[in-house]
């Protein structure tokens, strides 16, 4: 399938209450130390004035981090913006593989000191593409696209994060984009599903 | 990828010119990418369609400890002057008089999260700007943003800015008539209009309806237009008072009165006059000294107004002038629901806070205005369409941003008031405290801008929790204050007019930087910008929050009765006030308070390091580059017209170019040359073909012959062999007016 313009991937904090303002530091001293392999870390943007949204960003040039609260759910939201690679899989190889990266980097920050852990038996997988992956119900083309991309996300994931690995989308507002959710009970921890995706240390 | 685009998806939906523009930028950014532009043409270009610049776009970031360089790919490819070109920028969207509709309000939303970081930003001129867009996707965005009217066109650069207008025009209980419909005659009529593309600086306009209140902020303005009506012939007339040559930046400047009363029949007319002044008499080189308001103090107001009263003796009729007139009794919003009152409905404590101090009451009964206080002029995209929600189901499209970066929601019918606060509560916009002293104005600083010294928003979103913590007890004196804050001296935060401002700087502690702000006390927000404050001194950053505490507690304690901020500080004195802030004037080492030498929400020990060049001014290049480029975009377009056979299209768009350079080239001695074919080529064939000027030295006149001849034998059923030839002679006809001009020099006589 078509690689979508952006795609993200959000996994969520076990802890329900996150301190945004603690990832401004840290955020920094990744870029100052050039943790992420093959992205170019550019800034620190502070928007943890604004209500359930992304409070803290990492922003790169291929991609941000964000801790975000949408929904009042706090969780590392991984916003893939360049390379994609050539189609959907590969898209979502590379958004996979880096946000995870992202979580093992989170989960051992010195800084923060391991006292944040994230979930991997589940997640949300948004298609930010509203070209190409429309997310209006009403029109022929567009729900085949979705429930295409639908299968499409379901195999991938469920070879990754076990058979009983479930992706279901979501009924939101048409003008949103194209939403997933992961439900994984059985996934792997973050070192395995690195492994698999061939990028594990 | 896929083959359809936004362009081929909204072809039905643009309208016919934004979407040409937006094609000929898209064949301009190619150019660029060949290397076949100058650089601060395209500059130019891109910042006159908003596409506008941010801090680190020249590869250096200052990363606490030393200054890094960023390793973008394509290192030497450029976007303009030491800005590359895969660094992200800012898009600023334009939005006249800061009107909104539900249904823009969606699509700024999609754009939003497709392409920046998913939050709008309300400016303090009712612009809304996305941040960390790469330029790639600066096309589809605009295409996406035209098909619901919207253009960027003209949001940056050396041109007109957004025109704006009291966001409660129309509503207001003071205001001597609706101003809206004049303000988007204006903007309608200017854009893009001949005599506005040649300033040396940029040029903003502002509308009010009245004279004591704040909103329109004329007086700050380059040009500013205050509605009055005047008895003539024993009829009442519209008109308006006009001012020119206000401006903040380092050096403010209070407008002047061009004219007590102009007229609605002159008040495009006059603009046009002015804007011929200014560009022709107005600073190119010098662009700290570009802006009208030097012209103006450099001329005086009255050679100034005589100037432009000759000027507008001069002015070939437009019959736009007055066309505007016939659609204004038909002007009017329409309310989505019917008057009600709000009557003997429970309240919470939590309404009534809110109510306090973000509804005002319209002069029409039964109906409010709603202000949804935005922290720092933010909202999510998600929050947009949320909000575009809460707009249709309470007051469809009658949605304004204002200068204070918030958005109002006008003709609520009294009665929804309860329910709608609940649904802006729910999607976190229900704060109370809209134009009170927690509702801080920054500008974007160090976040985002090129030239930012200190962090407008980290010290706004401090001050802002503070004081909002302590909101309930705060004394009703100080309840109401402004406080306004600028990243650097250049004003963008408009911190000269609001009662305690700020602006960054920095001073030096032994071999460190420390961020500072300048304490500017004591201007006027009412009376349309009626006065600018006092600096006082520069603290370090981090004492602001103690320095405001300072400041507002002396100020409950020593003012008498009814004694404004504005009073008290004027019968205090600069000394007295300096004496306040003394104290925190004292910088400590380093190693003393190692926390001083960093800023708010940003750990990075602090550096000048980053600031860049501003793209605030533009870039200063020739009417004729501006004009000509345009043309080669087309030419370009003409070949991939060909390239998709479609001989016709590129036969039109290869003779579209050469009347285009042909244009450009005759606007160097006869700027009123206007838009038809024509008489572009009669004046090009007089004044630069009869003359051999056009000719070249060893193809004599060839290359000009080829726009006579396709313009008096156009060819009905052109082939792809025809249109082939006729691209290349395009490209050669472009080429030549560039040597023509070259050898001419330009401007070497302007012809009115």
């Amino acid at each position: 399938m078509i690689t979508p313009h952006r795609l993200s991937v959000k996994f969520y904090f076990e802890e329900l209450s996150v301190d945004a303002e603690a990832f401004i530091p840290v955020f920094h001293r990744w870029i100052r130390e050039n943790v992420v392999p093959n992205e170019l870390l550019l800034d620190v943007a502070d928007y943890k004035h604004i209500l359930d949204g992304p409070a803290i960003l990492l922003v790169g040039h291929e991609a941000d981090y964000v801790i975000d609260f949408t929904d009042g759910k706090p969780g590392l939201l991984y916003v893939r913006k360049q390379d994609l690679g050539a189609d959907l899989s590969n898209a979502l190889d590379t958004t996979l593989s880096q946000a995870l990266n992202g979580v093992k980097l989170t989960e051992s920050d010195v800084e923060l000191q391991g006292k944040l852990k994230l979930r991997t038996d589940g997640a949300t997988i948004v298609l930010l593409d509203r070209l190409n992956y429309p997310n209006a119900a009403s029109n022929g083309d567009s729900v085949d696209t979705a429930a295409s991309a639908e299968a499409h996300l379901s195999d991938s994931l469920a070879a990754l994060f076990g058979s009983d690995a479930t992706v279901a989308r979501v009924d939101n507002d048409a003008r949103e984009p194209l939403t997933f959710e992961l439900r994984a009970p059985s996934a792997p921890d973050v070192d395995t599903l690195l492994s698999q995706l061939g990028t594990g240390n | 990828m896929s083959n359809i685009g936004w362009k081929d998806v909204l072809t039905d939906d643009m309208p016919v010119d934004l979407a040409h523009e937006i094609d000929i930028f898209e064949g301009q950014m190619e150019l660029m990418g060949q290397g076949k532009l100058d650089e601060k043409v395209f500059a130019e270009t891109r910042l006159r369609r908003g596409v506008y610049g941010q801090r680190y776009d020249n590869g250096q970031r200052h990363d606490g400890f030393e200054s890094r360089e960023l390793e973008f790919e394509e290192l030497d490819r450029i976007k303009g002057p030491d800005t590359l070109w895969h660094a992200p920028g800012m898009q600023r969207i334009k939005v006249p008089g800061g009107g909104l509709s539900p249904e823009q309000l969606d699509v700024l939303a999609q754009v939003a999260d497709e392409y920046s970081d998913g939050i709008l930003h309300i400016t303090t001129r009712q612009d809304i700007q996305l941040h960390f867009v790469h330029i790639e996707d600066t096309p589809d965005m605009m295409r996406r943003l035209a098909a619901v009217g919207i253009t960027t066109r003209e949001a940056c650069g050396n041109s007109v800015r957004n025109v704006t207008c009291c966001h409660l025009s129309g509503v207001c209980r003071t205001e001597v008539f609706d101003a809206t419909p004049y303000s988007e005659a204006f903007a309608q009529f200017l854009l893009g209009h001949d005599d506005v593309q040649d300033f040396g600086r940029k040029f903003k306009p502002a509308f009010s309806g009245c004279e004591s209140e704040a909103c329109g902020l004329v007086m700050m303005h380059d040009i500013g237009y205050l509605a009055q009506v005047k008895e003539v012939d024993g009829k009442l007339k519209r008109g308006f008072k006009v001012f020119v040559g206000g401006g903040l930046g380092t050096v403010p400047h209070q407008a002047k009165v061009l004219s007590e009363f102009t007229s609605e029949e002159e008040m495009l007319p006059l603009v046009q006059a002015v804007a011929r002044v200014f560009a022709r008499l107005g600073e190119k080189r010098n662009r700290n000294r570009a802006r009208i308001k030097f012209l103006v103090a450099k001329l005086g107001i009255d050679e100034f107004r005589r100037l432009v009263e000759e000027e507008r003796k001069t002015l070939p009729h437009d019959d736009r002038w007055t066309a505007y007139l016939d659609s204004l009794p038909q002007y009017e919003e329409k309310p989505a629901k019917p008057p009600t009152f709000l009557n003997g409905q429970v309240r919470s404590t939590e309404f009534n806070q809110w109510f306090e101090t973000n509804v005002y009451s319209q002069r029409q009964e039964g109906y409010s205005v709603v202000t949804v206080n935005l922290p720092l002029g933010d909202l999510t995209s998600k929050q947009t369409w949320e909000l575009a929600d809460v707009a249709r189901k309470y007051v469809g499209d009658n949605v304004r941003a204002t200068v204070e970066q918030n958005i109002v929601l006008r003709w609520v019918s009294d009665s929804d008031l309860p329910s709608l606060y609940e649904d802006l509560k729910a999607i976190g916009l229900g704060d109370p405290g809209a134009g009170t002293i927690v509702d801080i104005t920054a500008c974007p600083g160090t976040d985002t801008c090129k030239l930012g010294i200190a962090s407008s928003r980290g010290l706004a979103g401090e001050l802002r929790t503070r004081l909002t913590a302590k909101s309930a007890s705060l004394p009703d004196a100080i309840k109401d204050l402004k406080i306004k804050i600028s990243g650097c001296f250049n004003s963008c935060g408009q911190h000269h007019v609001s009662d305690i401002g700020f602006f960054g700087n920095s001073r030096r502690s032994g071999n460190f930087k420390m961020p500072h702000f300048q304490v500017v006390l004591g201007g006027r927000w009412r009376d349309n910008a009626g006065s600018y404050g006092l600096a006082v001194g520069a603290v370090p950053s981090k004492t602001v929050p103690e320095v405001v505490d300072i400041i507002t507690n002396r100020y409950i304690d020593e003012r008498a009765k009814g004694e404004t901020f504005q009073d008290w500080i004027g019968r205090i004195g600069k000394k007295e006030a300096r004496g306040m802030i003394q104290p925190f004037m004292q910088l400590p080492a380093f190693e003393q308070e190692p926390d001083y030498f960093s800023d708010w929400g940003d750990p990075r020990v602090f550096s000048l390091g980053d600031i860049g060049i501003g793209e605030c001014a533009g870039e200063v290049v020739s009417l004729f580059s501006m004009e000509i480029s345009p043309a080669e975009s087309e030419a370009f377009e003409a070949q991939i017209a060909l390239d998709e056979n479609d001989p016709a299209r590129a036969d039109a768009l290869a003779y579209s170019s050469m009347l285009k350079a042909a244009r450009a080239l005759v606007r160097t001695q006869f700027l009123d040359v206007g838009d038809s074919p024509d008489r572009i080529v009669q004046e090009f064939k007089t004044r630069f073909f009869d003359t051999e000027l056009f000719f070249d030295q060893y193809a004599k006149g060839k290359f000009g012959q080829y726009l006579l001849d396709r313009h008096q034998n156009p060819n009905p059923n052109p082939d792809n062999d025809s249109a082939h030839r006729l691209i290349e002679e395009a490209l050669l006809f472009i080429e030549a007016t560039h040597a023509c001009e070259s050898k001419v020099g330009g401007n070497v006589l302007v012809e009115i």
